[in-house]
């Protein structure tokens, strides 16, 4: 079972974050806590979630939608480049044939050519 | 941090604390490993805010100015990094981005990575369990070879799959020569709640003796005699439901076309080309006949060709 920590813990380990700007990112649902028996507890990965927020917040100066907005994004990147890596992957361990197969397919959807003149 | 902390935010000792902020914040925004994928960008911002640590507190700072700390025991026990989280499979954050919607892609994209919450989906739990595992089964392809009347007329067949047992196949009329036919549910049994494939069967239609085809059109050649393309006549013809009687016009010709209407295939015609075919022998009753017709009728076929012979 992974680790857990209460919202005072997180917010004594991250050193850009206090209990309203937590708070805030909480309401805006760009992290979510685990409801647990002793109330809302964050995980590893939220916490590495955390401190991206507090980056993006203190960087770019970053109002909560436009924060939402941006972790939306972040979040669909993230989740192609992992679909992205188990597909090469999958691909990588085919056989030459099939591997040829689909880089063939893939080149004609993807690649332009332009004819020399 | 091996350097001057100065050096990784671009800067020297003289800077402001405003001109501190500054420069780390402009190294953040280019190189923060969760906005940009480069290695050396990774390093950059490492450096970047292990000097800003040091040196955004004005009391460190000085005491670092002094040689009463080092930069090396600044350095912060460990940077989180949302990223080594990001693409783990089971992320609770994890975004669909696009291919649910596609009406060609989705049932493809969803065997392979599962469903996902969209835009607004935030929350995690939810319904699905990573424990219940659905996959579609696998889809088969097979080549199918038809003989030209059964893809014509339509019919059924018996293939026996590669993997064993039999499957009877019904064949829709007029079956082309690579077209192909789904058997929804006959491919590969699916995991938990995930159902068969199906079969895709490729379908090559053999060639017939006489019959030919053109779209919806069924084409042949039709032997005649001499007399029947002389004097016309009535004669049986082969169709693909059968055979038809066909009226051959006096004086009828090789290469000339007679339509059969209808009996092509789905409302299609058969195309009938006559062709004169002489008897095995000519014997001394038509070689006399016909030296006799050549004084007062001779007639030149050849006469429209524009090279002469």
């Amino acid at each position: 079972m992974a680790r857990h920590y209460s919202e005072t813990e997180v917010v004594a380990i991250l050193e850009d974050l206090d209990p309203a700007r937590l708070r805030s990112f909480v309401a805006a649902h760009v992290v979510t806590p685990v409801v647990t028996p002793d109330g809302p507890a964050f995980t590893d990965a939220d916490l590495a979630r955390l401190q991206l927020l507090c980056d993006l917040s203190e960087i770019y100066d970053l109002p909560t939608d436009a924060l939402a907005m941006v972790m939306s994004l972040i979040d669909q990147l993230n989740t192609a480049r992992g679909d992205m890596r188990a597909l090469i992957q999958a691909v990588a361990s085919e056989p030459d044939e099939v591997r040829g197969r689909i880089q063939t397919s893939v080149r004609r959807l993807r690649i332009v050519t332009v004819e020399q003149g | 941090m091996a350097g001057d902390p100065y050096a990784a935010l671009g800067l020297t000792k003289s800077a402001t604390d405003a001109e501190i902020k500054k420069a780390y914040r402009r190294i953040a925004k280019a190189d923060h490993p969760d906005l940009n994928p480069d290695p050396a960008a990774t390093a950059r911002f490492k450096a970047a805010s292990a000097a800003y640590d040091l040196l955004k507190d004005p009391e460190q700072r000085r005491r670092f100015d002094a040689g009463e700390i080092d930069a090396q025991g600044q350095e912060r026990p460990q940077r989180r990094a949302w990223r080594d989280h990001a693409e783990a499979a089971g992320n609770p954050y994890a975004r669909s981005y696009g291919f649910d919607g596609d009406p060609d892609l989705s049932d493809v994209f969803s065997d392979l990575f599962g469903r996902r919450g969209g835009f607004g989906g935030f929350g995690r739990g939810g319904p699905e369990d990573p424990r219940d595992f659905h996959v579609r089964g696998q889809d088969y392809r097979f080549s199918l070879q038809v003989d030209f009347l059964t893809a014509a007329r339509g019919g059924k067949t018996r293939i026996t799959l590669p993997e064993g047992g039999d499957l009877e196949v019904t064949i829709p009329k007029g079956l082309r020569d690579g077209q192909t036919i789904r058997l929804k549910g006959k491919g590969g049994q699916g995991l938990g709640q995930g159902g068969p494939g199906d079969a895709y069967l490729t379908v090559a239609v053999a060639p017939h003796p006489d019959f030919r085809r053109e779209g919806d059109d069924i084409l042949l050649t039709l032997p005649i005699t001499l007399d029947e393309a002389v004097l016309g006549g009535k004669v049986a013809v082969p169709t693909i439901d059968g055979p038809v009687n066909l009226t051959i016009p006096k004086g009828a010709t090789t290469g000339q076309k007679l339509r059969l209407r209808g009996r092509g295939i789905n409302g299609g015609d058969q195309q009938v080309e006559l062709k004169i075919v002489m008897p095995a022998q000519v014997d001394e009753d038509l070689a006399r006949f016909m030296e006799g017709w050549r004084k007062d009728h001779r007639y030149d076929p050849r006469a429209g060709l524009k090279t002469g012979g």
